[in-house]
């Protein structure tokens, strides 16, 4: 493997554009017109995505060490921080710039973007995510985790007139908040023991030691805190009161990328810091990891099902597929990752788009209530096809990438001597999926009864986001004021005072007629990158390829501290299965899980499976009942999940 | 869960945290019995390599310099967040406070309070922008230095009512200060681009260790920290002076 | 001594946290985070120490000045503190809202987000 130490401006330039933007948008937004504050924070996003692209194409062969400040690491001890680029972390950053760019473009004119501040967050959030994938320091690390959150946070609230994104927000800035001092407690017990804050010289310093008492706790801590971010149970509790009532393109990038972000730090720390250990990657530690994500993967696909608020519903169908991607990454193999990494990305196309989908729905509809929109999808052609083809693709529908991925992690599965697991994935996804595909059958076919199976609480009341930049006239004492005016769609808001505003005041007068395009196109655009990325030859070898670099701990460590650190291993390369018989069987499988997904959804709308549905909603009436929305329940949960992961890992890796 | 079943439940969780993190903390070394080499290398080499004498200031903007970037852009996100969670929304306007009773305007406020008032301030801006200049030296620099300034600005919110401290407040100004400290640091950090070093490089002349304008990068960075978060801390106190005192909801 | 010194940070995290999970007042409930907070400062603070030592500000030292503490674990409790204030702020900003919107600020009052 080739050591490169790279002064390539790229690297920093990928964070350093969007934060730069950022910060002017924060400090002259007031001075430019909104058409331009969409427009910069499009471009600039559009741009860190290619910026990333970049380095995830020039780090394929070799990963790209870049030091900042300058400062090389001298007698093997480092002394500043590095971005170590690879091609995974590269792709998960890109796979946070098109979402974000999505979002952004969702977002032109028919958003209040509170005077370009939301474009800022946008901006911010992404430059931390690029942190986040690129760091080579733990620290760095932590100070990325916190940044994504307190931006996540400002941004879930943004509907600040409703209860319920209030309280989603402060579910979400409490449990995350205490599972970043965790993480930060994790940081100081390596620190202490091991003299550095660098991932690799972490790593080199514990390599073939026994774990003692101090390790075990510093890792269950720092994974701990990861997987609050990462939505696993039992710390899982904040992702549906945020996800729920975050506005949508906020919502695009926690599902596609925020998540992801927690189970990429799990697995980077682990790979450069703990496998090394003595008896680290032992079957106790995969049982660990395998059973949690088993575990987050069937409670969420259950409780998806359990949902008529859509929102609510698409947050449990992502926190399941987390779990999925937990039992890929759990199996500790490069194989395994790779999957997971396909999946990630294919799957994150799909759940944003399904979010899109959801918020033209809601824009256009003024509810996200599965009931109430009963029949009310005539109209939103293009956006129901969206839905169902997310929902399908999300059940692995071949040829997308996400299919591929799920092949992959069947074959890493089997390696391991764990073929069931299959059937768990099957089962979590037609279960999540079905649920998407009822939601779509209910709405733009108007199949399934038009009572809620159960009282309505209310929490499906969701008139959607503001869409005039109402900051901008804030000062103008009385012109916003007028009695009568309502917050969705449809206020007749008489006195425009500019000249955009005008065009505003006249579309404005009762619905939309026609659903602009910003917003149709770009779910439909991400499902279509999808696609390609499916159809490209090659990409499980290049997954498999990056998996590989991404969890060799020795060649990472030389690469970094550049002294030869003992023998190097020649990095067997991974064998990708690529017989005919498997990729025909994996077709079959995904095909299968496909029909499951849409027999699930056709039992749950048929009159004639009330009674099923009656006894099935019984049955699991005490997992609802857990999801109690209390911030107090869910900080009692964290605590528990910390306590049982450290003695959990204590029998793992003694 | 009702409330007696969260408590016991609790009880049980943090026992087991509590062993958690008793076991971790008894695995660390003897309290104040070593530092770690990374640490004392630094403490022997900041003041040679770097011409200043706060090796902490020397860490914070040099050795770990980009942390220090993200660092400072949580705080500008926090004053962007807050600004965008308590903005008056399309049921609220913004009226001035009023007195209760008819006819009457609010008293002015009492000469004594508001001299103390400018005095404090005076004096509170004096220490902030000798802990800013200071900070390659003493203990300070940027981020302390920033709550110093802001409180200055703080005291004079105390000192009298909101129609004399909105005419203190002038929003453009605060935003454009926030976001100009924040773009400032990308800025120093891209000299080292342009210099044809990576990026955060200190390639400004590092001067004697014992003066002022010592450090290189190191004082200009504290400089733009100091304004990043002086302007954020103002603009914090003023959205929620603006809360309470300006923005009314309508009765439907 | 380690035991106490130590000691203080689990004491510091559990009660903020228990502080958090029994808490009727929103602000206290804030607050109490902001306690466990703490803990993570100490700690850092701690592990960073060096019994007989100065501040690493090498300027007015005394003839024979003894080692300096850890500098790199106070830039990171810098790191640390400004996080914090940055949360705290921000959930102070969502409280004062809730107060507004859903008319109370009792934790375990607000049903806004259940199934």
């Amino acid at each position: 493997m080739d050591l490169v130490v790279s002064t390539s401006a790229v690297i920093p330039a990928s964070v350093v554009v969007p934060l730069a933007a950022a910060a002017l948008m924060v400090g002259f937004s007031r001075f430019l017109p909104r058409w331009a504050r969409d427009l910069i924070a499009i471009a600039v996003a559009l741009a860190t995505t290619a910026l990333t692209l970049i380095l995830m194409a020039a780090s394929a062969g070799h990963p790209m060490i870049y030091w900042f400040s300058g400062w090389r690491p001298s007698a093997g001890m480092v002394i500043g921080i590095d971005y170590a680029v690879g091609p995974l972390g590269a792709g998960m950053a890109s796979l946070a710039g098109v979402l974000a760019s999505a979002a952004l473009v969702y977002c032109w004119r028919y958003f209040d973007s509170a005077r370009g501040r939301h474009h800022a967050l946008v901006l911010i959030f992404l430059a931390a995510s690029v942190d986040f994938c690129l760091t080579g320091d733990l620290f760095n690390l932590f100070v990325a985790f916190e940044l994504v959150a307190v931006t996540a946070f400002a941004l879930t609230g943004y509907n600040a007139g409703h209860p319920a994104p209030l309280q989603g927000a402060i579910n979400f800035a409490v449990t995350n908040s205490l599972g970043g001092m965790s993480v930060l407690m994790g940081v100081g017990f390596l620190y202490a023991r091991t003299g550095s804050l660098n991932l690799a010289q972490i790593g080199q310093a514990l390599s073939g030691r026994h774990p003692d008492g101090l390790i075990v706790v510093a890792f269950a801590l720092l994974t701990g805190g990861f997987l609050v971010k990462a939505a696993v149970v039992p710390f899982h509790f904040w992702l549906p009161d945020a996800y729920g009532s975050a506005p949508i393109p906020v919502c695009v990038l926690f599902a596609g990328v925020m998540s992801e972000l927690g189970l990429f730090a799990v697995i980077r720390v682990w790979d450069t810091v703990f496998s090394g250990l003595a008896g680290g990657s032992g079957p106790r530690m995969r049982a660990v990891l395998l059973g949690l994500g088993i575990l987050t993967a069937v409670v969420g696909a259950v409780m998806a099902l359990a949902q008529i608020h859509l929102k609510r519903m698409l947050a449990f169908v992502t926190m399941s597929h987390m779990g999925i991607y937990l039992i890929g990454v759990g199996l500790l193999t490069p194989l395994g990752l790779a999957g997971a990494s396909l999946l990630v990305i294919g799957d994150g196309l799909a759940k944003s788009a399904l979010f899109l989908g959801v918020g033209v729905v809601q824009h256009q509809r003024a509810s996200v209530s599965e009931i109430k929109l009963r029949g009310r999808g005539r109209g939103l052609a293009v956006t129901g096809v969206t839905i169902m083809l997310g929902a399908l693709v999300l059940a692995d529908l071949p040829p997308y990438v996400s299919s591929a991925g799920h092949a992959l992690l069947v074959k890493a599965a089997e390696q391991a001597g764990l073929p069931w697991l299959e059937i768990v994935i099957a089962l979590s996804v037609s279960l999540s999926s079905g649920a998407v595909l009822r939601a779509a059958g209910r709405i733009w076919l108007g199949w399934g009864s038009s009572q809620s199976p159960r009282p309505d609480t209310g929490t499906a009341d969701d008139p959607g986001e503001e869409a005039k930049d109402r900051s901008d006239t804030a000062n103008s004492a009385n012109a916003e004021g007028a009695p009568g005016t309502q917050e969705s769609i449809g206020s007749t808001d008489g006195g425009p005072a500019g000249a955009d505003r005008d065009q505003d005041g006249r579309e404005w007068s009762g619905r939309l007629r026609r659903v602009p395009l910003t917003m149709l196109l770009p779910p439909l655009a991400l499902l279509a990158i999808g696609l390609g990325l499916g159809l490209t030859s090659g990409v499980e070898e290049h997954a498999a390829a990056a998996a590989a670099a991404f969890s060799d701990r020795a060649a990472y460590a030389t690469a970094v501290l550049r002294t030869h650190v003992g023998p190097v291993p020649t990095g067997g390369r991974v064998v990708v299965p690529a017989s005919p018989a498997a990729s025909a069987g994996g077709v079959l499988t995904d095909l299968g899980q496909v029909l499951a997904a849409l027999c699930v959804a056709g039992i749950a709308l048929d009159r004639r499976a009330v009674g099923l549905r009656r006894a099935l909603a019984a049955g699991t009436g005490w997992l609802r009942r857990l999801h109690s929305g209390l911030v107090g329940d869910q900080v009692t949960w964290l605590v528990a999940g910390l306590a049982l992961l450290a003695a959990l890992s204590e029998a793992a890796l003694h | 869960m009702s409330r007696r079943a969260r408590l016991v439940f609790f009880a049980v969780a943090a026992a087991g945290l509590a062993v958690t993190l008793g076991v971790g903390l008894a695995g660390l070394p003897s309290f104040g019995s070593q530092l770690t080499a990374y640490a004392r290398m630094l403490n022997e080499l900041a003041s040679p390599q770097r011409h200043v004498t706060d090796v902490v200031s020397a860490i914070t903007f040099d050795y770990r310099g980009i942390d220090t970037l993200f660092e400072e852009f949580i705080l500008l996100a926090a004053v962007a967040g807050i600004s965008v969670l308590l903005r008056p929304l399309s049921d609220e306007s913004r009226q001035l406070p009023e007195d209760k009773a008819p006819n009457r305007k609010i008293p002015p406020p009492s000469p004594a309070v508001w001299l103390l008032a400018v005095l404090l301030s005076s004096l509170l801006t004096l220490i902030g922008l000798e802990t800013i200049t200071h900070g390659v030296l003493t203990p300070g620099g940027g981020f302390q230095a920033g709550v110093i300034l802001a409180s200055a600005i703080y005291v004079i919110y105390l000192g009298t009512n909101y129609a004399t401290v909105e005419r203190f407040q002038p929003d453009p100004l605060l935003e454009a200060s926030d976001g100009v400290g924040a773009f400032g640091y990308v800025v120093i950090g891209l000299l080292g681009l342009l210099a044809g070093d990576v990026f955060l490089s200190n390639v400004v002349g590092l001067g004697v260790t014992g003066n002022l304008i010592a450090g290189g990068t190191i004082p200009l960075l504290n400089l733009v920290v100091g304004v990043e978060v002086a302007g954020g801390f103002a603009i914090l106190a003023s959205e929620f002076l603006d809360q309470t005192a300006v923005i009314r909801t309508e009765r439907r | 001594m380690s035991v106490l010194a130590y000691g203080v940070v689990a004491w510091l995290f559990l009660v903020g946290i228990y502080g958090v999970v029994t808490s009727r007042n929103l602000i206290h409930m804030v607050v109490c985070l902001s306690v466990a907070q703490s803990a993570t400062d100490v700690l850092l603070l701690e592990i960073g120490y060096r019994t007989g030592g100065h501040a690493p500000v090498f300027v007015s030292l005394p003839t024979h000045p003894g080692p300096a503490v850890d500098a790199v674990m106070q830039a990171l409790a810098l790191t640390d503190v400004v996080v914090g204030a940055a949360v705290t702020a921000l959930l102070l900003a969502l409280v004062v809202q809730v107060h507004k919107r859903a008319g109370t600020l009792d934790p375990d009052a607000l049903r806004a987000t259940r199934d």
